[in-house]
C-alpha cells in the first residue's frame, strides 16, 4: 500500500528506508503529470497544466520489509525539450515510460524513449511501460497484447493505467519498488538529495539511491 | 460652474437572466473528460457582442456566469419598451420601424440575427431614439443550441421557424418586425389571451393566406377599418415584411430601400454631418458600468433584490425521480429557464459617487510637449496608496481612465506620456490598449493579422492542440470554446509569421495574457505578442535555444550572487541550479507560474523595463522564499518550486523594480540580448565560467561621477602602480597579498573594513587582468560581500577610456 505524504516510520529501527530516483518520460499530454499527481496526492485535475522543464515530487511507499521513498522527476513531453531529458534520467534507478492507449504515435515515441534509456541510462535501471488513459477503452488504438509483447521482449514492467480512475497507478509504482534492489551498499537515508546529482558526468558512478539502513 | 458629470443621464443598465442547458452528468467528451459547461460556451461566444456599438442597439456590457448554469446579461437600457406606449401615430410608428431596421441592418452586417424581437425589447427614449435590447440572445446561445428553451416570441415568430429547424436567416426579423408594426398600426393586441400553442397554430394558419397577411390579420382582429385608412406605402411596407415565403420576403437592408424610408435616410445623413462639429462628450456605457461596479453596483444582487434570482433550498432542485439508467424526471421547469423580465438599474449610485466632479473633467488638460497634467492633485495623493486600493477607488479610476483615453486618442505622439503615466498604474479597462502602446504597436495591425495563414495544417498542430486545453483553464474566458479557437489561431499565426522560430511549450501561456486582455481584438493580441517576444525573449524560440537559455540562466545565477551572496552560496552548496526550476519562469515570463490576475500586475511593470527585468523578478521571488531556502536541503527546495507557494505579487513587483533600478545595466549584459548597442569590446569568457558579473567602464564612470557614495572600488594592483594613479576613494588590495583560501574579510587587513560593512554599495573589482579579478571577486562572494562585480577589461580599459579618473594617490592612501 502506498502511504500519503512523505510519511516515514516514526522510529527508524523498523525496517529500512531506501531512496530511489524515478523519472517519467513520454510524449506530451499522455498523462505523466497526472499519474504523478494521482500517486503522490491522490488527485486528478482535468486541466492539468503542461509541464515546462520538469517538476519534482516525492512519495513514500511501504513494502513488507522496507520503506521506499521515490524522488520523482516529471519531465516535459515536447520533443524539443528532449535535450534536457538526460539531465533528469541520468542517475535514475527507475523510469516510467508513458504512452496514451488512444494514440499510436505516443506508443512509437515511448519505444524510442526505451531505446534511449537502454543506451544512455544506468544499465541497472528498472523501466516500466505505462499505457495510460485506460479508461478510454472505446477509443483504444494501441492493443494491450502489442504493448505487452513489446515490454516482454525488452524486459520492461508493463501495465495499463488510468490517472483518471486511479487504476493501476499505485500498482505500477509498487511493482517498481519491489523490483528495485534494496540490499546493496548501506548509506544513510537521512541525507536528503541523494538522487540529485543531475549534472554529474556520464562516467561517474551514481552514489545515489540504494541507501538503506 | 459647469454641470455635474452625469446630470440628466437617461441611460440605465438592464439585467436579464436565463439558464444554459446543462449537460447530462454522465456525459464525457471524447477525451474522457467532462464537457465544457454551456454557460461557459455562452460566456466566451457572447464577448463578441460587446464590440457591437450602434445608436439603435443597446450595447452589451457584461455576461456573468452564475451558479447552476445561470447566465446573467447586462446591457445598456434606455427609455421605455414599445409595449408600454399607446396611441402612436402612423408617422411615429414608421419612424420606429425605420430605426429598428437601421439597427437590424447593422447587426446583420456581422452575421447576427435577432430572432427575439418583441415590443418588450424595442426601447424608445425621450428623444424618440429606438434601441433594440438583447439583440444577441440567438447568437450568444449558438443559435439556441446551448439552451433548452425556444428563442423567439411565438406570436411574432416567422412561420418557417416552426417548419424547419435549420439556421435562421435575417429575414425572420423582417417578419417579426412586420407583425410588431402591424400590431402598432392597428392599435390592438393581436390574438389577445391566446395560449402558446394557440398562437403557434395561428401563425401556421397564415401560411395558407392567398392575399395580404396584413389585411387578413386586420380582419381577424376586427380592425379592417383602420387597415383601410392606412396610407398605401405603409401597407406595402408591412406586406413586404409579412411574406410567407422567405424567398419573397425582403431583408432589413432591402426594406430600408423602400420609398417610405428615404426621407429618414436623408435626414440621418445630414445629422451625422452636423454632429461632426459638435464636441459633446458622453462617457461610454462600458466605462460607466465598470465604475458603477467599483462604486458597489452588482447586477446579480439587483436581480436577487427584484426577485429574478431566487435561492431555493437545494432539496427542491434535485429531481423527483431518477431511474437506474440515469434518466431524471421532474427536474427543472423548462418555462423557468428564460426569464423575460428585465431589471432596470439607474446610474444613480454612480452619479452620486461622482457628483462633485464637474463636466469639464471630461477634458483632461494635456499641456504642450504632450506632458499629461492631472486635473487635480487627488490622483497624486492617491498614487501613494497600495495598488489594490487605487484599483477599487471609483473616483481615482475615473480620472485615470479619462486621462489614458485622451492620451490613447492621439497615440503614438503621446507614447512617452503614456509610459510616464503607466509608471504609476494602469486602469484595468484600458490595459489592453496601454500595453499595446507600451510595446510600440501601431499601424494597420488588422490587415497584417488577416493576411497570415492560420488554417493550413502544420506539424505543430498536435502540440498546440494538447496544450491549449491545459492553458490557464481556471479562467472562464480562456476555457470557453471561443477562447480555445482564438488561442489556437494566435499560436498558429505566430508560428507561421516567424519561420525562423518554432513553437516551444510555454508559448501558449505567454500568449494567454494578451488574449485575455484583447479577447475581442485578436489582431492587437497578436501584435502585442509579436512585439513582446523580440523585446523580452529574443531568440528564446529558436529551434535550438540551449545557448540562449543557458546564458540567461547563468546570468540569473550571477544576479543572485550579486544581490544575495549568502543565498547564492547556499544554493551552490546544495547544487540547486536554476536549470531545475527557472526555465518555465523565463521562457514564459512567469506566465506559466502565476495566475492571470497576477501576471497582469507583473507585466504592467515588466513592460516598462528591458529584457533584464525578469531576472529581478526571479530574484524577488527567491527573496520571498529566502528563509525557507536557506534552511532547506535540495529536496525541500525543489519540492517548493514544483508547487510554488503563494507569492505576494505587489511586493514582488516592488522588489524587482528597486533591484532593477539599483543595478547598472552592463551587469545584466548578455551576448544574446536584443539590444546590442553597448556590445563593443565586450569579451566575456565562455558562458557559465564566471560566477560574478562584470560591469562596463561606462557604467563605472557614471557611478564614480554621479553617485560616488553608491560605489566601492577595489584595486588589485600592487602598491606602486596604485599610487601612480587610481580612482579617488578606492581601496587598494594587492592581489598577491590575498589568501584566497580564507573566507573572512578580516584576513585582508583593516583597509578592507568597508567591504565587510557594505550593505548597498556596488563593489567594483579592478584587476591587472580579468582572471585575477574573477578569482578575487569569488573570494569576496565566499565572504558574503554584497554587490560584487568586476570591471570588464580591468585597469587597461579604464586607462584607455577615462584616464582622467586615475589620480595619483594622496599620501595617506595605501598606508596602514
Ligand atoms: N481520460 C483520461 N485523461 C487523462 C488521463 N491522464 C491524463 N489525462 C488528461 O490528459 C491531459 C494531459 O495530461 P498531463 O498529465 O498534463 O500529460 P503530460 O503532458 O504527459 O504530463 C490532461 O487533460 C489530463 O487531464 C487518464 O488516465 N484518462
Ligand atoms: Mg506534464
Amino acid at each position: 500500500m502506498a502511504s500519503r505524504g512523505t510519511a516515514q516510520r516514526p522510529n527508524g529501527t523498523q525496517g529500512k528506508i531506501c531512496q530511489f530516483k524515478l523519472v517519467l518520460l513520454g510524449e506530451s499530454a499522455v498523462g505523466k503529470s497526472s499519474l504523478v499527481l494521482r500517486f503522490v496526492k491522490g488527485q486528478f485535475h482535468e486541466y492539468q497544466e503542461s509541464t515546462i522543464g520538469a517538476a519534482f515530487l516525492t512519495q513514500t511507499v511501504c513494502l513488507e520489509e522496507t520503506t521506499v521513498k521515490f524522488e520523482i522527476w516529471d519531465t516535459a513531453g515536447q520533443e524539443r525539450y528532449h535535450s534536457l531529458a538526460p539531465m533528469y534520467y541520468r542517475g535514475a534507478q527507475a523510469a516510467i515510460v508513458v504512452y496514451d492507449i488512444t494514440n499510436q504515435d505516443t506508443f512509437t515515441r515511448a519505444t524510442t524513449w526505451v531505446k534511449e534509456l537502454q543506451r544512455q541510462a544506468s544499465p541497472s535501471i528498472v523501466i516500466a511501460l505505462a499505457g495510460n488513459k485506460a479508461d478510454l477503452g472505446n477509443k483504444r488504438v494501441v492493443e494491450y497484447e502489442e504493448a505487452q509483447a513489446y515490454a516482454e521482449e525488452n524486459g520492461l514492467l508493463f501495465m495499463e493505467t488510468s490517472a483518471k480512475t486511479a487504476m493501476n497507478v499505485n500498482d505500477i509504482f509498487l511493482a517498481i519498488a519491489k523490483k528495485l534492489p534494496k540490499n546493496e551498499q548501506t548509506g544513510n537515508a537521512g541525507t536528503s538529495g541523494q538522487g540529485r546529482r543531475l549534472v554529474e558526468s556520464e562516467g561517474q558512478k551514481p552514489t545515489s539511491g540504494n541507501c538503506c539502513k | 460652474m459647469s454641470p455635474a458629470l452625469l446630470e440628466n443621464e437617461e441611460r440605465c443598465f438592464g439585467g436579464m437572466t436565463f439558464f444554459a442547458q446543462s449537460h447530462p452528468a454522465e456525459l464525457c467528451g471524447s477525451n474522457g473528460l467532462p464537457l465544457t459547461p454551456n454557460s461557459i460556451t455562452i460566456l466566451g461566444k457572447s464577448q463578441f457582442l460587446k464590440t457591437i456599438n450602434h445608436p439603435n442597439l443597446c450595447s452589451y456590457l457584461d455576461i456573468i456566469r452564475s451558479k447552476h448554469e445561470r447566465t446573467i446579461v447586462v446591457a445598456e437600457y434606455c427609455g421605455k419598451p414599445l409595449a408600454s406606449l399607446e396611441n402612436l401615430s402612423v408617422d411615429k410608428v414608421i419612424r420606429i420601424a425605420y430605426q429598428c431596421l437601421v439597427g437590424l441592418k447593422y447587426m446583420n452586417k456581422f452575421g447576427l440575427v435577432h430572432s427575439h424581437l418583441s415590443p418588450e425589447n424595442i426601447l424608445i427614449d425621450k428623444n424618440g431614439t429606438v434601441k433594440l435590447f438583447n439583440f444577441g440572445l440567438y447568437y450568444m446561445t449558438d443559435h439556441g443550441k446551448n439552451v433548452s428553451f425556444p428563442i423567439g416570441y411565438p406570436k411574432y415568430t416567422a412561420p418557417e421557424i416552426f417548419l424547419s429547424s435549420g439556421m435562421r436567416s435575417v429575414k425572420v426579423d423582417s417578419w417579426s418586425l412586420g407583425m410588431i408594426i402591424a400590431e402598432c398600426l392597428l392599435g390592438c393586441t393581436l390574438w389577445p389571451g391566446y395560449k402558446l400553442s394557440q398562437s403557434l397554430r395561428k401563425v401556421l394558419s397564415l401560411v395558407h393566406t392567398e392575399n395580404s397577411i396584413f389585411e387578413r390579420i386586420s380582419r381577424e382582429n376586427n380592425c379592417f377599418n383602420i387597415y383601410e385608412d392606412l396610407p398605401e406605402d405603409v401597407r406595402a411596407f408591412v406586406n413586404d415584411c409579412l411574406q410567407i415565403y422567405p424567398s419573397q420576403r425582403k431583408t432589413p437592408e432591402t426594406l430600408l430601400e423602400l420609398p417610405i424610408f428615404q426621407e429618414f435616410l436623408k435626414k440621418d445623413d445630414q445629422d451625422r454631418e452636423n454632429s461632426l462639429y459638435e464636441n459633446v462628450i458622453q462617457r461610454k456605457m462600458d466605462e460607466l458600468y465598470y465604475l458603477w461596479q467599483l462604486a458597489g453596483g452588482d447586477m446579480t444582487i439587483e436581480l436577487k433584490r427584484q426577485g429574478l434570482i431566487r435561492s431555493r433550498p437545494p432539496i427542491l432542485t434535485i429531481p423527483n425521480l431518477v431511474i437506474l439508467l440515469g434518466q431524471m424526471f421532474g427536474r427543472r421547469d423548462i418555462a423557468g429557464l428564460l426569464d423575460l423580465r428585465v431589471v432596470k438599474v439607474s446610474l444613480e449610485l454612480l452619479s452620486q459617487r461622482l457628483s462633485h466632479i464637474p463636466y469639464v473633467a471630461n477634458y483632461p488638460r494635456l499641456s504642450n510637449h504632450t506632458y499629461a497634467q492631472e486635473p487635480n492633485d487627488l490622483t497624486d495623493t492617491a498614487s501613494q496608496l497600495p495598488l489594490i486600493i487605487r484599483e477599487r477607488d471609483t473616483e481615482y479610476q475615473f480620472y485615470r481612465i479619462v486621462l489614458f483615453n485622451r492620451l490613447l486618442q492621439i497615440y503614438p505622439i503621446t507614447k512617452d506620456a503614456i509610459k510616464r503615466e503607466a509608471h504609476k498604474d494602469i486602469p484595468p479597462p484600458v490595459r489592453g490598449a496601454i500595453w499595446a502602446a507600451l510595446l510600440g504597436v501601431s499601424g494597420d495591425i488588422q490587415t497584417k493579422y488577416d493576411m497570415i495563414d492560420k488554417e493550413t495544417p502544420t506539424h505543430t498542430d498536435r502540440q498546440i492542440e494538447v496544450d491549449i486545453p491545459r492553458c490557464h483553464q481556471y479562467s472562464e474566458l480562456l476555457s470557453s470554446g471561443a477562447g480555445h479557437e482564438r488561442l489556437q489561431r494566435l499560436l498558429k499565426a505566430w508560428v507561421r509569421d516567424n519561420p525562423h522560430y518554432v513553437y516551444w511549450q510555454g508559448l501558449d501561456s505567454l500568449t494567454a495574457p494578451f488574449l485575455f486582455l484583447n479577447f475581442n481584438n485578436e489582431a492587437r493580441a497578436f501584435a502585442c505578442l509579436s512585439a513582446f517576444i523580440p523585446k523580452y525573449l529574443h531568440k528564446f524560440f529558436l529551434k535550438d535555444n540551449s545557448a540562449i537559455i543557458q546564458e540567461y540562466l547563468s546570468k540569473f545565477s550571477q544576479i543572485i550572487t550579486f544581490h544575495d551572496p549568502q543565498l547564492a552560496n547556499h544554493l551552490k552548496s546544495i547544487t540547486f541550479v536554476p536549470e531545475l526550476f527557472a526555465i518555465p519562469w523565463f521562457l514564459t515570463m512567469f506566465s506559466h507560474v502565476f495566475p492571470i490576475h497576477k501576471i497582469l500586475h507583473l507585466w504592467d511593470k515588466l513592460l516598462l523595463g528591458d529584457s533584464s527585468f525578469p531576472l529581478f523578478v526571479g530574484l524577488a521571488i527567491l527573496k520571498q522564499l529566502r528563509d525557507f531556502l536557506l534552511a532547506s536541503g535540495f529536496n525541500e527546495c525543489i519540492l517548493l518550486f514544483s508547487d510554488l507557494p503563494e507569492i505576494d505579487i505587489e511586493l514582488c513587483v516592488k522588489d524587482s523594480m528597486s533591484m532593477y533600478q539599483k543595478t547598472p545595466s552592463s551587469i545584466t549584459y548578455r551576448k544574446h540580448q536584443y539590444d546590442q548597442s553597448k556590445a563593443a569590446n565586450w569579451n566575456e569568457p565562455e558562458v557559465g565560467t564566471e560566477k560574478i558579473p562584470r560591469i562596463s567602464v561606462e557604467d563605472l564612470i557614471y557611478l564614480v561621477e554621479n553617485s560616488p557614495d553608491k560605489v566601492l572600488v577595489v584595486d588589485l594592483r600592487n602598491n606602486i602602480q596604485y599610487e601612480r594613479g587610481a580612482i579617488a576613494g578606492s581601496i587598494n588590495i594587492p592581489f598577491t597579498s590575498v589568501q584566497l583560501a580564507q573566507d573572512r574579510i578580516t584576513s585582508l587587513g583593516p583597509q578592507a573594513t568597508p567591504l565587510s560593512e557594505n550593505k548597498d554599495r556596488i563593489v567594483v573589482v579592478i584587476g591587472p587582468n580579468d582572471q585575477n579579478s574573477a578569482l578575487f571577486a569569488e573570494f569576496l562572494i565566499g565572504c558574503q560581500v554584497f554587490g560584487v562585480c568586476s570591471l570588464q577589461g580591468g585597469i587597461y580599459a579604464l586607462r584607455s577610456k577615462a584616464s582622467n579618473l586615475l589620480l595619483p594617490a594622496r599620501k595617506e592612501k595605501g598606508f596602514f
